[in-house]
Order: C-alpha cells, then structure tokens, then sequence
C-alpha cells in the first residue's frame, strides 16, 4: 500500500531551481534511500513533505490525503511524520528522558506518568534507557541520534524521515545508524533516508534514487544503479566520493556489519568493483 | 561618624521607609522589566521583517536616551497635559521601559547563540511557534542569560536611586534629608554607598547561586 506519493514536486527559489519534478512512492514498511551530492535538493526534499519548505508546484499524497492543499492542519501532519535531523537537534536544556517525553506531554497532552513510561519504551528500544537521564552534552554523537530517532519514534510516527543521520558520525557510529536502519525495517518502520553518504545508501538496503539537480537521475538495487550500466552523473558522483574516501584516512568504512555483506577489502572502492 | 548614626536611629521609621521604597521599587521593576523583555525579545524573533523594526528602534531609542528624561519627561511634563501620575507611577513606567530594552536585548544577544536545527526539529515535531517560544528557546535564553539578567537588577537597585529626583522617598532621598538636617553631608553619602554596597553583594550572592543552578548543560565558561 502506498503510503506517501511524490508527484512532480517542484521549487524554485530566489529565481533558482531546486526542485525540478520530482516523483516516486514510498510504500508501507518501505525503507527508500534518496542519494545525491550536497546541494541537490535532497534535504529541501524531505523538508517540503512535511511543509518546513513550501513547493511551488507539484503534488503530495500521503496516507491518502493531499498534503500540499490549502486547508491542511501542517502541525498534524508533522505529528505523523518523524523527523531525524543530522545533527541530531536535541534540546540541549533537557535529558534525553526530557528530550522524548516533550511532544508527548505538550501535543498530546500525556500525563507525565505515561509519558515517561512510553518515552522509556522508546528509549529501551534504541538501548539507550541507561542514559535517559543525561543531557545531550554528555552523550556521544551515535548515542545523540539514537536519542533523536527515540524522540521521532515516540509519537508514533506513520513514517521516518532521516536528513544526513550519518553525516555528523565517524565511521564506526555509521555503522550503529546502519544497524538501526535494518532493525527498525524489521519492525516494519516506513522510511525515507536521504543521505550523500555512499556505504550508508549501499548498506541500508532499501531502493536508492539519485537525486541531482533537482531531479532523479536514476532509481534502483544499490547493485543495479551502481553497475556498469549506471547513470553517467551516478557514475561521476561515485568516483567523486570514491577520491574523497580515499584521500582520507584509511578508515574500512565498508568492513562487514552485524548482517551486511562485506564491501571488499577497499572499503567503499569495494562498489566500483561490483 | 558616631553622631551620624545616632541620628539614623532617632529617624529610623523615615530611614526603614526609605529603604523599604527602594527594595519595592527594585523589585518591581525587576519583574515588570523581565516580563516586558521577555514580550519584546518574543515580538522581534517573531512575526515578519516591519515587527522586527519597530521591537528594534523600541530597543534602540530606550537604550539611547537617558531614562531621568523620561522620568522627568513624565514627572513634570505630563502635568502640561493634564495627566498628573505619582512619582512611583512615574518610576515603575520609566524604569520598566528603559529595563525592558536592556533585557531584550540580552535574550536576543543569546538567542543568537542556539543551534536554528534545534529551533527546526521543534518545529518538525509539530510544536506551535508559540510553543517552540515557551518550550525550547525562552528556557536556553533565560539560562543563558542569568549574568547579564542579574546585572541589570543590580543595575536597578542602584539606579532607583535616581526616583530621588522625581520626589519619590527611597532611600537616597532619606539620607539627603537627614544630611541637610545634620549637615553631615560626608557622613550621609558614606552611609548611603556602604548600605548601597551592601544590598548589591546579596544581590550577587544570589546571582552566583542561580548562575551555578541553572548553568545550561555543556555550556562550558572561561575562569
């Protein structure tokens, strides 16, 4: 079943194009990765389905329900869709218990009882309950956004939005992002990921669309889009990064994981060679 | 010196009134001018770029003209008009206007400092902008804020001294009378700095207390 249907979105700004069209469908329990270079739009994408941004034109369907219309309670709709941001946005005034428990007592009105015992849930589900009274300063960056998906993962959420979740970790906190990817499609969590972060896009394991430009480039299995028939931009992007990866330090960013397969020995070079 | 003194405890009811005057009037525009920043820092972050003006020259003019005109201004020139106010009405409007500039202004100085993401994913969660205010940036302002917050209430018990002039009985006015009384004019003022001096170092105690307390977590301070 279709749970959000992107059609034709498009926004431009200050007389520039940032959106140029842009469809495709998430389903229920889907887990999709938008992939792009910095500056393609990815992250404006995400935040004009839950209106942070307003779209010039286009449509925006989710949980069958029109979302771009006029008449629509955006504060509702934001309540549905959780919202992790990559650098984690915790309230630094407040516990990470604080951190979970805030909407639920001042959206939906909880008494406090209850939400501590829903947010602790929340918490024990990303492992963090040991650390449910600490303040963001004092929790590492994997432990921060396990924190945030809690935080999104508390209210409910019919869907997960995810901007960079990597972007602000080292490698190896990479990897704990990855495996909660993989636990929550477990759970059948619905989720949209965008990322420039090529070992993330590959190991979550969900359909990968390039965005650039604006526009989507190319959709498909990490294997199929990264393959020797790839888009011309997919391939340009990837070697770009693939510099990156290698001008840096030798960090195996690709070893295997917990249940992803192993990358090669090169770490992200280990995709050229598929 | 010894003679001063005596003179104070023959005249304590009118001295204990004085200083009663200038603790209400402190504390008083101690709240109204926090409560009249607060309003001022929370029209300027909200609402569209004309607002943002107006909080501003608001800030701008209050800070740049010295508050005994206003005083002064209302005191003996809104008579003219027919609107006669007593000096503590006159103290309470004056003080809580030019008080509430310098305290928006330091909200807006830390307002700066939060993290806009934060201020987004509150957004995102579905919080109201009212509600972002209240939740989320009015607490890590006012935290961030208590040094310079707890300054202007120093500020402000030492600068009711002032009222003086516009006929209101605090304190100073008290020990100017008994000094012209005495002429133990020496004598006054020394007394009138020290119990001055003395109300200021409470009020610090207090300030480095809730500076301590409230301290926003990770916010780390050069010694």
């Amino acid at each position: 079943m279709t749970l959000l249907s992107v059609q034709d979105l498009k926004l431009e700004y200050d007389g520039r194009i940032i959106l140029d069209g842009v469809s495709f469908d998430l389903a229920q329990g889907e887990l999709k990765v938008i992939m792009g270079p910095s500056g393609s739009g990815k992250s404006t994408l995400l935040r004009c389905l839950n209106r942070l941004a307003t779209p010039t034109g286009g449509r925006v369907v989710f949980e069958g329900r029109d979302v771009l219309g006029p008449g629509v309670d955006e504060r509702a709709l934001r309540q549905r869709i959780g919202f992790v941001f990559q650098n984690f946005a915790l309230y630094r005034h407040l516990t990470a218990l604080q951190n979970v428990t805030l909407a639920l007592r001042h959206l939906r009105r909880m008494p406090a009882a209850e939400a501590d015992e829903r947010a602790l849930r929340q918490l024990a589900r990303m492992d963090m309950q040991a650390h449910a009274h600490k303040y963001p300063a004092q929790l590492s960056g994997g432990q921060k956004q396990r924190v945030a998906i809690a935080r999104a993962l508390a209210m409910d959420p019919a869907v997960l939005f995810f901007d960079e979740p990597t972007s602000a970790l080292d490698p190896l906190m990479s990897r704990e992002v990855v495996n909660i990817l993989h636990q929550l499609r477990d759970e059948r969590v619905s989720m949209l990921c965008v990322t420039h972060d090529l070992y993330l896009a590959r190991a979550a394991g969900g359909r990968v669309m390039f965005l650039d430009e604006g526009r989507i480039h190319a959709e498909g299995e990490v294997d199929e889009l990264f393959g020797p028939n790839a888009d011309p931009r997919v391939r340009a992007f990837f070697h770009q990064e693939l510099r990156q990866a290698q001008t840096a330090p030798p960090i195996d960013v690709a070893q295997p994981m917990d249940q992803a397969q192993p990358a090669g020995p090169s770490g992200p070079a280990g995709l050229a060679e598929r | 010196m010894a003679s001063f003194l005596a003179l104070m405890l023959e005249y304590w009811p009118q001295v204990l009134s004085g200083l009663g005057n200038t603790l209400l009037l402190a504390a008083v525009i101690s709240v109204t001018g926090l409560a009249g920043g607060v309003v001022v820092f929370y029209l300027a972050i909200s609402g569209g770029p004309l607002r943002r003006r107006l909080t501003e020259g608001y800030i701008s003019f209050f800070i740049g003209t010295p508050l005994i005109v206003l005083l002064f201004l209302m005191y003996y020139g809104l008579p003219q008009w027919g609107l006669k106010l007593t000096p503590f009405t006159v103290a309470v409007i004056g003080f809580t206007l030019n008080v509430a500039a310098y305290n928006a202004r330091y909200l807006m100085t830390a307002f700066r400092g939060l993290d806009p993401d934060e201020l987004q994913a509150a957004r995102a969660q579905g919080f109201s902008d009212l509600q972002v205010f209240q939740l989320v940036i009015l607490p890590q302002v006012m935290r961030l804020s208590v040094p310079a917050l707890t300054n202007q209430v120093i500020l402000n018990l030492k600068d009711s001294s002032i009222a003086f002039l516009i006929q209101y009985a605090e304190f100073f006015a008290q020990m100017q009378d008994l000094a012209i009384r005495s002429f133990r004019f020496l004598d006054a003022y020394l007394v009138a700095g020290a119990v001055y001096l003395a109300l200021v170092s409470v009020v610090v105690v207090a300030a480095r207390w809730l500076e301590r307390r409230y301290v926003l977590p990770g916010v780390r301070r050069a010694r």
